[in-house]
Parts: C-alpha cells; sequence; structure tokens
C-alpha cells in the first residue's frame, strides 16, 4: 500500500515534472515566429530611420516618408500649420520646382499622396520600381532644402482658407463633429482641433513659422523611410545613404506632453446643427491606450459590434428595429489616446432616443453574457482579413512599416501582433467591455433647425 | 608651447570645417542637381494563368499566388443587362442581386453571417455585357467558400419576400445615384449613344423595376447561369489540379444547357455634333460628359487609342487638364476615357467646368481633340504617355481582387491572352506615326455632348451658340428643343 501510494506519488510528480517541462521547453525551443512579410532595418547617420522589404512579384516600389509631427505638435493660435507645410512640399525645394515632384510621378504613371494627422504627416508615392533613384532624389530634396516663401505660403493659405469656407458652407455635421471632438478628448489644446486648422490661426501664420516648423520636425532623426517592392535592398540602401545621409540632423524635438485621460463623467450635449438633414447623435468612450494589452481586446469589440453587415448594432439599428437610417463607428487613436466613436443618423429624435437605448442594450449584453464561439470567431476572422490588406500591396507594406515605427512599437511586434489579436477570448470581452464602456460616456445630441 | 600650436591650428582646422559646412556657400553635392536617369524598365512577369474546362462545360481560370493567405472567386456569367429582354430592363441586375438572398438550406441573414465568418465580402458588378460575382475570403475557408458560390448558383431559392427587398434597394439606390450630377451625364452619354441597340437596357430608370417578377428572374437565371455560359477566376495559394478538384466537386451537378450567343453589332456612331442639356436645378457648376462609339476595332488597335486618350486627357500632366484647368481655368477637372465594351470602345471626355464658361469649355475639349486628328503628336508626348500607360498597368493588379478582376475582364470582354501578355509590347510599338493614322480613322469630332447642371444658369451661355440644343430631364426624358434660340 504504501510502496504502491510511493509509485502514485513518484508518477504524480514525473507527470507534473513532464508537465511543467512541456510548459517550458515548447517556448525555449519555438524558432522566433517569422513577420508577415520579410523586410530589414537600417538607421543612417544622421538619425534617418530606414526599412526595407523586397517584394518581387510585380515591378514596382513604394517609397514612403513619415514625419513624427501632426496637428497636437502646433502651438495655440498657429492650428493648422503642420498641415499647412503638407500643401508647402510640393511647392519646390532647391532643385525641384513648384509641382515637378506631382508632374514627375504622374508622367512615369505612378500615383502619390500626403496625408497629415494629429500625430503624423505622410508622404507616399508608388511608381515603377527602375524609378526609385528618382524619387528619393525628389523626397530627399525637399527634406533637406523647401522653398518656403511668404508667397508660396500666402497661396497655400488662400487654398486652405477656401477649403475651409467650402466645408463650413457644404458639410453636413461638420459642426457636430467637431464639438464631439472637443468634448471627447482632454481639454488640452492640440488634442482638440481640426488637423486642417481654424480660420484666424490660419491668417496668423507667417513664412516664419513655417521655416521654424520645417527645422524643427522635418529633420532625418524625426523621420522614418520605407521602402517596399522589387527592389535589391543592399543596392536601394546605398541610393538612400547618397541622397539622404548628407542632411544635417537636426536637434532632436522635444516631447510634447501627453494628456493623462481626463476621467470625464457621462455627459449629454445638445448641438443644433444647420446643415444636419436629419436628427442623430454620436456617442463615444475614452478606452484603453493602443499600447495597453486590452487594446486587443478592444478591436474585437469593434468589430462585434460595429463592423460588417452582420455586426451586432447593424442587426439591432438597421436590419431588426429600423430605427437608424446610418451609423458608423471605429476606434481612433491619437498618440497615447484611444477612443471608440459611434455616429447615428435617425429620421427623427423619437429614433435617435430608441436607437440609443438599443446601442446600451448591446453593450449590457456584451459586459454580462459569454459571447458565443462562433460569433467571436466571425469578429476575429474580420479583423483578420482587414490586418492581412494592410500589406496587400507595396504601399501597404511601406505604410504598415513606417507606422507602426512611429507608434513607437519595435517592429518585431509584426510576428506576433496578429496573434495577440486572435488571441482574444470570451472573457476578456467581457473584462473590457466592463471596464471601459460603461462609465465615461460622451454624447453628443445633434437636432436640427 | 608647441603642443599648444597644434591644438590652435586643429581647433582652426575644425572650425572652418564646420563654418563651411553650416554655410550656404558650401556647394551640394552635384547629383542633387537635377533628377537621375531612371535605370531601364523591369520586366512584367505576369503570374501563369492556368486553364481547365469541366465536363459540364465551365472555364477555370487559376493564377496561383502564395504571397496571402487569402482566397479571390470571381464567376463571369456571359450576360448582362444587355441580355435583359426588351421589356424588362433591369432583370439581370436583379437576378445577379438575389443569388445572395437566399438558398435552399440558408437564409439571406445566415449567407451573410457565413461569408462574414469566413472574414468575406461578397458582391455582384452587372455590366451590360457581362455579370461579376466577386468573391473573397480567408483561405482557411477554401472548401466551404468554393460550396458557398456553388449553392447561390445551383440552388437559389428566389423567395417573393427577398424579391421585394432588392427591388426597394435597387429603387432607393438608382434615386440615390441619381443626385451624383456625374452619374447623371454618364448615363445620359449612354442612353443616346445606344439608342435603338441592346445596350440601351443597361440604362433603365428606377420607375421599370416595379415590372420584374420572381417569374422573369427564374427565367434569365434559367437561360443564362448555365456553366457552359460561366466562367470561373480563382486567385490563391492552390495549384490547378487542386483548384479543379475542389471546384468540381463543388460545380459538377450544374447542368449545361445550350445557348445561342449570337453576335450583336456595335452600335453606330454618333455622326453628328450632337449638345444635350440635362436639366438639374440648383446645382453651381456644370458637367460636361462628351463621346462616341469607337466600332470597328481589331484587338491590335485598342492600344493606339488608349496611347491617344494619354495625350488627350489620361492624366493631370495631359493637354486637357492643362489647357482647360491650368491654363484657361474653366475647368476644376478635365479628363479622358476609354471604356470597353464587347466588339467595341467608347471614348469620351469629362470635365466640371464653371457654368459661365460651359460653351468656351466644349470649343476648347473640341479644339484638343481636332488638334490629335490633324496634326501629329510629337514623339516626346507619345513616349510620356507610353511611359506613363507602362508604369501605371502593374498598380492595377496589386492584390488578388484587381488581379482576377483584371483577368476576368479579359475573358469577359473576349480582349485575348495577348493583352495581357503583350501588353508592353503593343505599347511600346505605337510611334507619333501609328497613333496619328489612327486618330484620323476615329470618329472623334462628331461626339453626343452632355451637359448636366441648372439650365436657368446654363442655357444663356450656350443657347446661341450651337444649331440645336436638346434639353432633357435626369431621367433622360427629351423636354424640349432649341435651335439658335428658337423653341421647337
Amino acid at each position: 500500500m504504501t510502496e504502491h501510494s510511493g509509485i502514485k506519488k513518484g508518477f504524480i510528480a514525473l507527470t507534473l515534472f513532464l508537465y511543467i517541462l512541456a510548459g517550458i521547453l515548447p517556448s525555449q525551443t519555438q524558432e522566433k515566429k517569422e513577420p508577415p512579410f520579410p523586410f530589414s532595418e537600417y538607421q543612417l547617420s544622421n538619425g534617418l530611420k530606414v526599412i526595407i522589404s523586397e517584394d518581387n512579384s510585380l515591378p514596382l516600389v513604394s517609397v514612403v516618408v513619415a514625419y513624427n509631427v501632426g496637428s497636437i505638435y502646433e502651438q495655440a493660435g498657429k492650428f493648422g500649420l503642420a498641415h499647412l507645410l503638407e500643401i508647402l512640399m510640393f511647392q519646390g525645394s532647391e532643385n525641384v520646382s513648384p509641382m515637378q515632384h506631382i508632374s514627375l510621378v504622374d508622367k512615369v504613371g505612378g500615383v502619390l499622396n500626403a496625408t497629415t494627422t494629429d500625430d503624423k504627416t505622410i508622404f507616399q508615392q508608388t511608381v515603377s520600381s527602375n524609378q526609385l533613384g528618382r524619387i528619393l532624389w525628389l523626397e530627399s530634396d525637399r527634406m533637406r532644402s523647401l522653398q518656403i516663401t511668404q508667397s508660396n505660403v500666402e497661396q497655400a493659405k488662400g487654398t486652405i482658407l477656401e477649403e475651409i469656407r467650402r466645408r463650413k458652407a457644404t458639410e453636413p455635421y461638420r459642426a457636430s463633429f467637431l464639438l464631439f471632438d472637443r468634448l471627447l478628448y482632454p481639454d488640452t489644446p492640440p488634442y482638440i482641433h481640426p488637423v486642417i486648422g481654424e480660420e484666424a490661426n490660419i491668417r496668423n501664420i507667417t513664412a516664419d513659422d513655417v521655416k521654424k516648423f520645417y527645422s524643427d520636425f522635418y529633420i532625418p532623426n524625426n523621420a522614418v523611410l520605407s521602402i517596399a517592392g522589387n527592389i535589391d535592398k543592399n543596392k536601394a540602401i546605398s541610393e538612400v545613404r547618397k541622397y539622404f545621409e548628407t542632411i544635417p540632423k537636426g536637434k532632436e524635438p522635444s516631447p510634447i506632453p501627453l494628456p493623462e485621460d481626463s476621467k470625464k463623467t457621462s455627459i449629454i450635449v445638445p448641438i443644433t446643427d444647420p446643415l444636419a438633414p436629419s436628427p442623430g447623435f454620436y456617442l463615444g468612450f475614452e478606452i484603453a491606450p493602443p499600447s495597453s494589452n486590452d487594446f486587443y481586446a478592444l478591436k474585437i469589440i469593434e468589430y462585434i459590434l460595429l463592423h460588417g453587415k452582420t455586426s451586432r448594432l447593424h442587426n439591432r439599428l438597421i436590419k431588426k428595429n429600423g430605427t437608424a437610417i446610418y451609423f458608423n463607428g471605429n476606434i481612433e487613436t491619437k498618440k497615447n489616446l484611444a477612443r471608440l466613436k459611434i455616429f447615428v443618423i435617425n429620421n427623427n429624435e423619437i429614433m435617435a432616443g430608441r436607437s440609443k437605448r438599443a446601442i446600451f442594450s448591446e453593450i449590457n449584453k456584451l459586459r454580462s453574457r459569454k459571447i458565443s464561439a462562433e460569433e467571436l470567431i466571425k469578429a476575429k476572422n474580420m479583423f483578420k482579413m482587414d490586418y492581412i490588406n494592410q500589406y496587400a500591396t507595396s504601399l501597404g507594406k511601406a505604410l504598415l512599416l513606417a507606422e507602426t515605427f512611429l507608434s513607437k512599437k519595435s517592429l518585431d511586434a509584426l510576428s506576433t501582433e496578429l496573434d495577440k489579436y486572435l488571441a482574444v477570448t470570451p472573457f476578456s470581452i467581457i473584462r473590457v467591455t466592463n471596464n471601459y464602456l460603461i462609465k465615461g460616456r460622451i454624447i453628443l445630441e445633434i437636432k436640427i433647425r | 608651447m608647441k603642443r599648444g600650436k597644434h591644438l590652435k591650428a586643429a581647433l582652426f582646422f575644425l572650425f572652418m570645417i564646420l563654418f563651411v559646412w553650416e554655410s550656404p556657400l558650401f556647394p551640394q553635392e552635384r547629383f542633387r542637381k537635377s533628377p537621375p536617369n531612371p535605370e531601364p524598365l523591369s520586366s512584367l512577369k505576369l503570374p501563369a494563368i492556368d486553364s481547365f474546362t469541366l465536363t459540364n462545360g465551365l472555364a477555370l481560370s487559376v493564377i496561383q499566388q502564395d504571397n496571402l493567405p487569402v482566397i479571390s472567386l470571381k464567376m463571369i456569367i456571359f450576360a448582362g443587362e444587355s441580355h435583359s429582354p426588351e421589356k424588362l430592363p433591369g432583370l439581370a441586375t436583379l437576378t445577379a442581386n438575389m443569388l445572395s438572398r437566399g438558398i435552399s438550406y440558408l437564409s439571406f441573414s445566415k449567407i451573410e453571417e457565413r461569408i462574414e465568418s469566413f472574414g468575406g465580402n461578397f458582391s455582384v458588378t452587372i455590366y451590360p455585357d457581362y455579370t461579376l460575382l466577386s468573391f473573397t475570403f480567408l483561405e482557411d475557408y477554401l472548401e466551404e467558400g468554393i460550396k458557398l458560390l456553388s449553392r447561390m448558383l445551383l440552388q437559389p431559392t428566389f423567395l417573393r419576400r427577398e424579391i421585394v427587398n432588392v427591388k426597394r434597394s435597387m429603387y432607393y439606390d438608382l434615386i440615390r445615384e441619381y443626385e451624383d450630377p456625374e452619374f447623371v451625364a454618364k448615363r445620359q452619354l449612354h442612353r443616346l449613344l445606344f439608342s435603338g441597340h441592346n445596350y440601351i437596357k443597361s440604362t433603365y430608370n428606377e420607375d421599370v423595376i416595379k415590372n420584374l417578377s420572381q417569374k422573369d428572374i427564374v427565367s434569365f437565371f434559367q437561360k443564362y447561369y448555365r456553366p457552359n455560359n460561366a466562367h470561373l477566376v480563382l486567385t490563391g495559394n492552390l495549384n490547378l489540379p487542386t483548384a479543379s478538384r475542389k471546384v468540381s466537386r463543388h460545380f459538377r451537378n450544374w447542368r449545361r444547357r445550350e445557348l445561342k450567343h449570337t453576335f450583336v453589332p456595335p452600335p453606330n456612331p454618333n455622326t453628328k455634333l450632337r449638345i444635350c442639356l440635362v436639366d438639374i436645378r440648383g446645382t453651381s457648376d456644370a458637367w460636361i460628359y462628351m463621346g462616341n462609339v469607337i466600332s470597328t476595332m481589331a484587338r491590335q488597335e485598342i492600344f493606339p487609342l488608349l496611347v491617344l486618350n494619354q495625350v488627350l486627357g489620361g492624366t493631370r500632366i495631359s493637354r486637357l487638364f492643362m489647357n482647360l484647368r491650368e491654363s484657361k481655368e474653366y475647368a476644376y477637372w478635365a479628363f479622358s476615357e476609354v471604356a470597353p465594351f464587347k466588339n467595341f470602345n467608347v471614348f469620351f471626355v469629362k470635365a466640371k467646368v464653371r457654368t459661365e464658361v460651359t460653351h468656351s469649355s466644349i470649343m476648347e475639349i473640341l479644339a484638343e481633340t481636332k488638334k490629335i486628328t490633324e496634326k501629329k503628336i510629337p514623339s516626346f508626348e507619345i513616349e510620356q504617355a507610353k511611359s506613363f500607360l507602362i508604369g501605371n498597368f502593374p498598380l492595377d493588379i496589386q492584390t488578388f481582387d484587381t488581379l482576377s478582376a483584371a483577368v476576368s475582364e479579359i475573358k469577359a470582354l473576349n480582349l485575348g491572352e495577348e493583352y495581357w501578355e503583350k501588353y508592353y509590347d503593343n505599347i511600346m510599338l505605337i510611334n507619333s506615326e501609328k497613333a496619328f493614322e489612327m486618330a484620323k480613322t476615329y470618329p472623334l469630332l462628331d461626339p453626343v455632348v452632355v451637359i448636366v447642371g441648372d439650365s436657368s444658369k446654363i442655357l444663356d451661355h450656350i443657347i446661341h451658340e450651337f444649331a440645336e440644343i436638346e434639353i432633357y430631364n435626369s431621367k433622360g426624358i427629351l423636354r424640349q428643343k432649341f435651335t439658335k434660340g428658337e423653341i421647337k
């Protein structure tokens, strides 16, 4: 009996030992997971980060230059400066005449674009891969010697002011959209003004302001250059060095103060939107920052509630109850802040009230009932497809690399990033819903005149 | 002492280097002065298209791509809106939209759930010549995806309740689209170019939707939705034998039925300048769509047309844009396009202009068009156009979905494999002479001109300028005709 019990104990100990070993060993011997596509990283002596990804499927190359600066870096009274500078980046540099950048890309059948957001400014182009040298020549010239004159600044200001006037006069729900952002984000000024700027501020901007902003932020040590396509990476980095390495390093920009989340209490604010054809409302929640582990579950919740023709809110508001004529929503991030935003348009205010109650009811279900395996798989697969589609093109790859770098995540994280979203469990959905989607909700009710 | 002297000299040297480096006098590297010459163009290796035909006649094209875990299916049905019965325009569209609305064992909402659970997206596009069903999903669901598509084609239920829903969507979608002046302009241009021809059916209005019945759908479906009238294009990480096996498993019970496709001659080109104004009150600008049918076209002749289009209005650096927008400041934008149909093309110019310069804009467009038919285009412009076309071509086939769509268009419009394989070579062969020879043969100078805008603002600017002006409402109904200011 004793012997038997000893054997039993020994067996249990052995089993436990093997179990622990099995838990440990695989992680020690497991090969490092590959990223979804290969890339190499470089750092030039002036601080410019360079990321190159070879993809020989088509004779194309995409070049992205992204600067770590956006509208939240603007000083009070100068809102709109970052976007204005983006426009000036096409107005010529020491060796490139105004609009020559666009023309050179157009002539060879390429496409280009530029975007300013709250926290980054991105310039992108896709051309035949034999044109790589030409694109590097163009991008390096405007990084080192942009021509900023009183005349081209005034011209750009005129274009922007006209655009603001047009939007104000014609875009329904613009006024309420801007107010909603002011309510949803901390009161720290840079976070709550539109990227395009404000009329009075734009009039105030001088050529000297633009020059200072350019020399403060458009420097190699505040930028990332990513190249993806049909190229030889050794040859490409050698070309990059030729065009970019002698651009002087700038003074390291001082980090902008990152506001703590405001921990707002729930509020309801009415607004009369003069251009809104129908009533509706915005609903927003402060949620965990993008760097948090909870962000993965929040992203899956975004898909469960909002994405696709079979999401919970589409089923409830559009198909089943028919209380909304339109809705959309997503998670928006600005540096270390994240918000879940929902926008609904209704036929009348009674329907708006019903839609609101339906949304809260769906959120309540999510916090109290375990989601079915099928529904969770569906949300994850939809997310997975969107995630994969990000790098379906050479431009997608270049953008993903540049944006991951600017987000301060390690590029190695790309190897396991998708898995983290796919590992979200039903229990984490309940926990995260309870933590973030209950209190601190902001509602902006849109009334029509 | 000596050491101090050396230190001084070194500091002076260092200072000079820094001074010169930071000084604007420091000359930039020579290579910065002008753009580098491009390297030789890389060859375009298009993915191979492997083909197989099932015993029931279903043709299969497989494009093996292993870089993404995604599958793209495009089912071409060789029947589009021009195949709708004469009295039932819109039927091809309604039938295609009904396919995902219920099958023998799944309701519409369950089909939607299943598609999204594959990470997928399903859509239908109805062209005048053919219908395209597009289904993209994660490769983990390869078997289920092919099965679901096959069931939509083999076992649709066409429930009356769902027919009502689809008809309602079609009705409101069209009403919404008619709010877009560009949509109105293009539809009206097609109405006038395809008048008296089969293709006119693709320009139907919402009023005809109510005439379509379940019986009509079943009849259209049974006639045209046959394996021997279809072609499946599959892109993903699988080879032809695997794809054939899987497709065969799910589609082998699709029954063939003989179907005669008679050759439909292209519409006759317009032969006299025709000015038509579509009245949409309250619009502040004018949209101009002008074009003609290019009917006699051998396969090789598309390439000079593409080059000519590029020179005239393909991009922001083409003649129309540079003239109407940059030089004259008449237009917000001005472009030209070649729209392919089976056996012919429509060449058209589109521009959004300020109302008060509508007439001047039309005259400038006509003048630019005339120029390419009367004077050889300089070689540098031809080379620039070719450079654009060659550089731009791969941009349209980057994703599995766009790659499948490009192959589907080639198959559906019977453009021939060489359109794909020899695109670069055929474009490279075009020179000033070839382009000029072809330009003279196209009926570019007698287009139908459609102007969309507020007639109360536009008419005063054009009424004395053209021999005859036809006024239509947005649905294409002729309201008035003016001859040099007189009401007819």
